[in-house]
């Protein structure tokens, strides 16, 4: 369970990004998270993990409070918790089963990380990663061979490899086009449902967020104006989310 | 012996739903042996000596510190090699960026058809580009005797053969249309290179000219060595006579004129691109 | 003709003006540069050495190319001119990490950066040649100073080389690695050394083909390999002899460049 309790981050520069966020996602939930880019979405995933220190209130995950966290303590922490980012992030010069296994090099003594030398088990895992995802057959093909989609699952098969509890997706399919958006949402929605791993992601397309996603939170400039089933979101909800009446950027064309 | 055997055919992997994957050698097995063994190799065949390193290798160091500050005094004679080299390079890139077109036109499969010329071409011309200028600069300066024609002439031979290299690359990456429409309304091949295809890469050509103008002003320094005129002789007189602080200036002096010609070069071809 | 057409005729753009001004640069340049190029016609013997050079590349002595016992014959001299370029090369690549990592504005700060390009800039100024006939002079003749001077004079274009590279790193794979809970020294491991590997191993590949070519004439001041036995037989007119070494050079520089580029092509595509 993930709790934030009048959670307020302010950068460096004076900007509020987060104006007291107060939040509860029980596990196993599928959240997707809309709002105009600068509202403070990228912020608020991020600082579950902590790769954005908050600056105010409590975040509590899983009964600790993650604020207070610090060097090891953060790592231990943050290997619970997988990411998907737009760019994929991968090494693509190196092959895809070699993406996947640096999910287990967190856990691994520093001496074997150093060498590179990963345990039956780990490989077994990350091919079972890579299988759930449905690219076991790229496991020893470089990454950059792979379209964009297969990348993105890749990036997906590093996660589950991490045996997460929670997976963060910042903006996972915004550089993807409609077709294989669909298909990776599909592969996400799978992930939540099968393994009850609890699913959080940023969206920049309304449509997309309200066909996969259960639960919508929308922000507008670092405040939530809306929390509840997709089914309830209406266009007036949307204008006041927006700020504006919805042009076609906001959708990927998805029926 | 498990491990060995283990890391040439790795044990095939069961995942948790029954599907058997199994993995691929890594390279590593076979480079890191194969590198291993060329590198104590290589060492045999260079008498490769530690120990000569560490007796004198700070004797390198000594040189160059014994090069600063330069001999300031000096300067005036450094001038007219220094100019000369230039004069080289500039002489020597244009006649070889001039010839190079015409050589380039005759290298490139999308305008000459005729299969063996073609590739006699190319191969004549890849046999003598893969000599070092200094090499070409030697054996001239026996057929023309010592002084600036031979070096000139190198660096010339030499620029010409890269360029035409770098040209017919260029050359074969352009767009035809324009070229077989001039040829369909009966203008001779040569005509519409000229016309349909110079055009197209013009800038690109000039660009590489300059490129190879930088190239050869560093190499022309040297030149001088087997007596092909320009400031190498002075380099090798005064490191003979160990007048190092008089090296020091004649390497400032390069430094400053590589540098400020680069300069120039890279303004323009940025301008051009 | 209509009046719109002269109209259009007056706007035609100036392009004499850069036809003209191109032509007249060119004509100075080669009026400035022709006085420095002293022709005195060919020497006595000039033409005779032109064509047994030629012929000598053409028509190779064989007993003298295929020769694997001597030391004087072409494949040890063309193994030892490989195995000059090859640890020199190997070395050079080394000692160029630091240099590429204190001149690469993303890894340490703008001023630090300056002065470590700076440092670049002057080493490679110098062909391999300079540092050849310095090195000569500290640890005397024979191959194992042609290595060091190679080693040496690499590190200016490796290290210029490398730094791009550098400045190109993907920030995300260690965004990536960071939320998964790696340290600083695996994201090192896993983050940067990855994305780095190919690429550096494809510009050493580059350097060690031009490496062969910079060995080849540093026998000239003593440092072995080719390059001596090439002039002493140009020196004392066994221009067959000339030839065949040329020869050897020039199938051992074809080998190593087209080896090296489908390596590179294979390090950049993976195919």
């Amino acid at each position: 369970m993930i709790q934030f309790k009048n959670v307020v981050k302010t950068y460096p520069g004076g900007v509020q990004a987060l104006k007291g966020i107060n939040l509860t996602i029980e596990q196993g939930e599928f959240v997707a998270i809309i709002g105009l880019s600068g509202a403070g979405k990228s912020t608020l995933i991020r600082s579950i993990n902590q790769m954005h220190q908050i600056t105010g209130g409590e975040l509590i995950v899983d009964g600790q409070d993650v604020s207070k966290l610090s060097g090891e303590a953060l790592r231990r922490f943050r290997r619970n918790i997988g990411m998907v980012f737009q760019s994929f992030n991968l090494v693509k010069r190196t092959t895809v089963i070699k993406n996947v296994l640096a999910a287990r090099v967190a856990d691994m003594p520093l001496w074997k990380s150093m060498l590179g030398i990963y345990s039956k088990s780990d490989k077994i895992l990350a091919l079972e990663a890579l299988d759930k995802v449905g690219i076991l057959e790229k496991a020893y093909v470089r990454a950059d061979m792979l379209s964009g989609g297969q990348q993105q699952r890749v990036a997906l098969a590093r996660c589950l490899a991490q045996k997460p509890q929670i997976i963060l997706a910042d903006e996972p399919v915004a550089s993807l086009d409609p077709l294989t958006s669909q298909q990776v949402m599909e592969d996400f929605v799978k992930v939540n449902r099968d393994l009850n791993i609890t699913v959080i992601a940023n969206m920049h397309h309304v449509d997309i967020a309200t066909k996969y996603s259960k639960r919508i939170i929308g922000i507008k400039a670092g405040e939530i104006v809306f929390d509840g089933p997709s089914s309830e979101l209406t266009n007036d909800h949307l204008t006041e989310i927006y700020g504006r009446n919805l042009q076609r950027d906001d959708f990927m064309g998805v029926e | 012996m498990k491990w060995l055997k283990n890391l040439i055919r790795p044990e095939p992997l069961v995942l948790g739903n029954g599907k058997i994957v199994q993995p691929k050698m890594s390279i590593m097995v076979i480079l890191v042996p194969i590198f291993i063994v060329a590198i104590l190799f290589s060492a045999y065949i260079i008498e490769f000596d530690i120990f000569i390193l560490l007796r004198r290798g700070y004797q390198f160091f000594v040189i160059v510190g014994r090069m600063i500050p330069p001999d300031w005094s000096y300067f005036p004679e450094v001038i007219g090699p220094l100019v000369e080299t230039i004069m080289m390079s500039i002489f020597g890139t244009l006649l070889g960026a001039f010839l190079s077109l015409p050589l380039a036109f005759l290298s490139s499969d999308n305008i000459i058809k005729n299969k063996v010329f073609l590739w006699t071409n190319r191969m004549v011309v890849s046999l003598f580009r893969t000599l070092p200028i200094l090499i070409f600069a030697f054996i001239l300066k026996y057929i023309f005797g010592i002084g600036t024609f031979a070096g000139t002439l190198a660096i010339a031979l030499f620029t010409w053969l890269i360029m035409t290299k770098m040209l017919y690359e260029i050359i074969e990456t352009v767009d035809m249309g324009p070229f077989e429409a001039i040829e369909s309304s009966g203008a001779s091949r040569l005509r519409a290179f000229i016309v349909s295809i110079v055009p197209q890469i013009l800038g690109q050509y000039i660009s590489i000219a300059l490129y190879n103008f930088e190239m050869n002003v560093r190499s022309a320094a040297i030149l001088g060595y087997v007596g092909a005129g320009g400031i190498g002789l002075l380099l090798n007189e005064k490191l003979g006579w160990r007048r190092y602080d008089q090296v020091g200036l004649i390497l400032f002096a390069l430094l400053v004129t590589v540098y400020v010609i680069e300069s120039i070069s890279r303004l323009i071809r940025t301008r051009l691109s | 003709m209509s009046e719109n057409i002269l109209k259009m005729y007056k706007k035609r753009p100036k392009d004499w003006i850069v036809k003209w001004g191109s032509f007249l640069v060119i004509a100075l340049l080669i009026a400035v540069s022709v006085p420095y190029v002293d022709y005195n016609g060919l020497t006595d013997y000039g033409q005779e050495i032109a064509k047994s050079i030629i012929f000598g590349i053409i028509q190779p002595d064989l007993s003298l190319l295929f020769d694997f016992s001597k030391t004087e014959a072409v494949p040890y001299l063309l193994l030892e001119t490989a195995c000059i370029a090859f640890l020199g090369t190997l070395v050079g690549s080394v000692l160029a990490l630091p240099f590429a990592f204190i001149s690469s504005r993303n890894i340490v700060p703008k001023w630090v950066a300056t002065i470590g390009t700076f440092f670049i800039t002057v080493v490679r100024t110098f062909p391999a040649f300079v540092y050849g006939l310095m090195f000569i002079r500290v640890t005397g003749p024979g191959p194992f100073t042609g290595a060091l001077t190679l080693a040496v004079s690499g590190i200016g274009m490796t290290a210029k080389l490398y730094v791009e590279t550098i400045e190109d790193l993907d920030k995300g794979i260690i965004e990536a690695l960071d939320a998964s809970g790696c340290n600083a020294i695996q994201k090192i491991r896993y983050g940067i050394i990855p994305q780095l590997m190919s690429n550096f191993a494809s510009i050493t590949i580059y350097r060690f083909e031009i490496n062969v070519k910079n060995a080849s004439i540093l026998g000239l001041v003593g440092a072995g390999g080719i390059g001596y036995p090439l002039i002493s037989a140009i020196g004392a007119f066994r221009w067959s002899d000339a030839g065949t070494l040329l020869f050897g050079l020039i199938v051992l520089v074809l080998i190593i460049e087209y080896g090296s580029g489908r390596l590179r092509r294979k390090l950049a595509t993976g195919l």
